[in-house]
């Protein structure tokens, strides 16, 4: 009885209720929202890096090292010298390990020379290889095999004559060996998107006629020559590293990292990750903050529309007084009101967040790298939805009080 | 993403930590960072303690008075039952297999021929227990009652590794435990 009087009552000012409820829904879809990017960087950020136990690289932090070895982002500080690198390779422990070399670039995509073993050996999002699309592999040593993205951003098909520049962000180009893209890697949602993936051997070919960081004027030494000169890699800029046994990997870490003849890091990718996660941390937290303000800001914003229709409801009340109702029964009325108001906020919200996020996803994806998996609501987002429901209903006892007043006072007609 | 880790590497250039000679280096130690290493594979699960001497007994200068040798040795006594360290949940079965205890001191072997450079001193604690469980999926928490036992442990740096992928922790004595719940 009680609940078709109410709806009677939202029906009879459907406009304004509408109003409400919409309100509120894109408020409640806006916080559910941030949860969601919240959630899924940090997922995208873990998926990253999958199955390898150990990063080497040169003594740095391990922030550092995670980031210019995984994220492409920064430089490494030195380079670890291949003997160095072959020691650590043979010790009982280690089970296999890709080495890499950064430092090129190519129209300011990250070039990064390693063995085929990379392929079959570097695993992201929960234990995935990198496949390939197009193409094949490299197989020659002026073969390069580029990233979804890359092959995107600048149009390229197999068989395309690449040119790697020198260093990061220079002018100086390594143009007197141009590279055929010979694969064209499947999308992975990585910072492997966005990288050119060149033979160790190619990035000592490439640096043959260099010295200290600078060509040496008027030497070219011609292709042909190259490919017959030992080209294997003198040094690397990090490697990841896979044990035999889980158990023996701090053993191993602490060998690398008390490791005499070099100064060297070796880090466990998910630690550095999770360190990296606590600095961003504060962004998330803003964010979150910024949620609850949304929400509360809502609350109060529902509070104020019963409130501001109070008044135009005094005669309403005052009919269902004459009609035997208690001021208890008001409200009770305004309560569940504001129940119903609440509840199908929340419905709407959430269909509204599924739309949003099926037109959203793969823009997201494809320019933050971020992708966001559609599922079903977590329980953490549905505790919120009870709780928003609760609060609602108790922020509503402020007009239900007042409505309790007026009622008590008002007769049937009204004087204001 | 990659602008918020460009602004990290910010971050990062003030911690970065690079040494001019490559044969000369020190082992970091820092006075109220106890190191814990977790590591589990199969039916196994490793604990390692690496905890400096200031956060057990107070003091890192080579014991010589019978008070200091006395609260060593019972503190190295305390190490020797994990569940003063460290708790398990009992529906995971495990059965403590290997222990070591020991005192790590960086000091010259032949202390007797030089004079005491007390505040040049460190040592630590080493402690490593290896476990076989009957589920280690159980284990969803430890709990260390560790900080209770030593006042004045500082906090406690994991680094936590299984089948699944490895995951970092700190522990303080406000909230002495870890929940590795789905992460074995």
């Amino acid at each position: 009885m009680l609940l078709k009087l109410t709806f009677a009552s939202l029906y009879a000012r459907l406009l304004t209720v509408s109003m409400t409820v919409f309100a509120i829904s894109l408020s409640l879809m806006l916080y559910l929202s941030v949860e969601k990017l919240r959630t899924s960087a940090y997922t995208s950020f873990t998926d990253t890096i999958s199955q390898t136990d150990l990063i080497l690289g040169s003594r740095t932090s391990s922030i550092q090292l995670l980031l210019y070895s995984v994220f492409r982002v920064g430089n490494a500080t030195n380079n670890i010298t291949w003997e160095s690198y072959e020691e650590i390779m043979n010790k009982d422990e280690v089970e296999w390990s890709v080495p890499i070399s950064l430092g090129d670039s190519h129209k300011g995509f990250r070039v990064m020379g390693t063995n085929l073993d990379f392929f079959k050996r570097y695993k992201y999002r929960g234990g995935q290889l990198i496949e390939i699309s197009e193409g094949n592999y490299f197989d020659d040593l002026y073969d390069v095999v580029i990233g979804a993205a890359v092959a995107e951003k600048l149009k390229y098909n197999i068989g395309k004559s690449i040119i790697v520049s020198h260093g990061i962000k220079s002018f100086t180009d390594h143009d007197d060996q141009p590279f055929k893209v010979s694969g064209i890697l499947e999308k992975t949602g990585t910072p492997i998107d966005n990288t050119v993936i060149v033979s160790l051997e190619a990035i000592e070919a490439i640096h043959v006629d260099w010295s200290s960081g600078a060509k040496i004027p008027g030497q070219e030494t011609p292709i042909e020559e190259i490919r017959n000169m030992d080209l294997s890699a003198k040094n690397i800029t990090a490697a990841f590293i896979g044990v035999k046994s889980k158990l023996t990997i701090f053993k191993l870490q602490r060998w690398i990292n008390e490791y005499p003849e070099e100064a060297l890091t070796s880090i466990l990718p998910g630690v550095a990750l999770h360190e990296l996660w606590r600095i961003i941390g504060i962004v998330e937290n803003l964010l979150l903050g910024i949620s609850i303000v949304v929400i509360f800001t809502t609350l109060i914003g529902m509070a104020a529309i019963i409130f501001s229709s109070l008044n135009e409801r005094r005669r309403e009340m005052a009919i269902w007084r004459a009609m035997g109702a208690s001021p208890n029964i008001v409200i009770g009325i305004l309560m569940l009101e504001a129940f119903i108001i609440s509840f199908l906020s929340t419905l709407i919200s959430s269909i509204l967040l599924y739309i949003l996020l099926n037109i959203l996803q793969p823009w997201i994806d494809d320019t933050y790298g971020i992708l966001i998996n559609i599922e079903l609501l977590s329980l953490k987002d549905l505790l919120i939805f009870i709780l928003f429901i609760i609060s609602a209903m108790l922020v509503s006892l402020i007009p239900a009080i007042r409505a309790y007043w007026f009622s008590i006072n008002d007769g049937m007609t009204i004087k204001i | 993403m990659k602008f918020i880790l460009s602004i990290l590497i910010f971050f990062n250039f003030s911690i970065a930590k690079v040494y001019a000679e490559e044969t000369r280096q020190v082992d970091k130690h820092e006075h109220g960072v106890g190191e814990l290493n977790i590591a589990t594979e199969g039916d196994v699960i490793e604990f390692e303690f690496m905890i400096p001497g200031a956060d057990i007994v107070g003091f890192e200068y080579v014991a010589k008075s019978d008070a200091d040798i006395a609260s060593i040795r019972k503190d190295l006594q305390t190490f020797e039952s994990y569940e003063n360290i460290f708790t398990l949940p009992t529906n995971s079965r495990c059965q403590l297999t290997e222990k070591q205890v020991a005192l790590k001191e960086d000091e010259d072997e032949d202390e007797d021929d030089h004079d005491d450079h007390a505040e040049e001193n460190h040592n630590e604690f080493y402690a490593k227990y290896s476990f076989e469980c009957g589920d280690t999926k159980a284990i969803n928490k430890v709990e260390f009652p560790y900080f209770s036992t030593f006042p004045n442990s500082g906090e406690l740096e994991v680094q936590f590794i299984s089948s699944i992928g490895s995951v970092s922790f700190e522990v303080e004595a406000e909230e002495p435990s870890i929940n590795i719940d789905g992460k074995i």
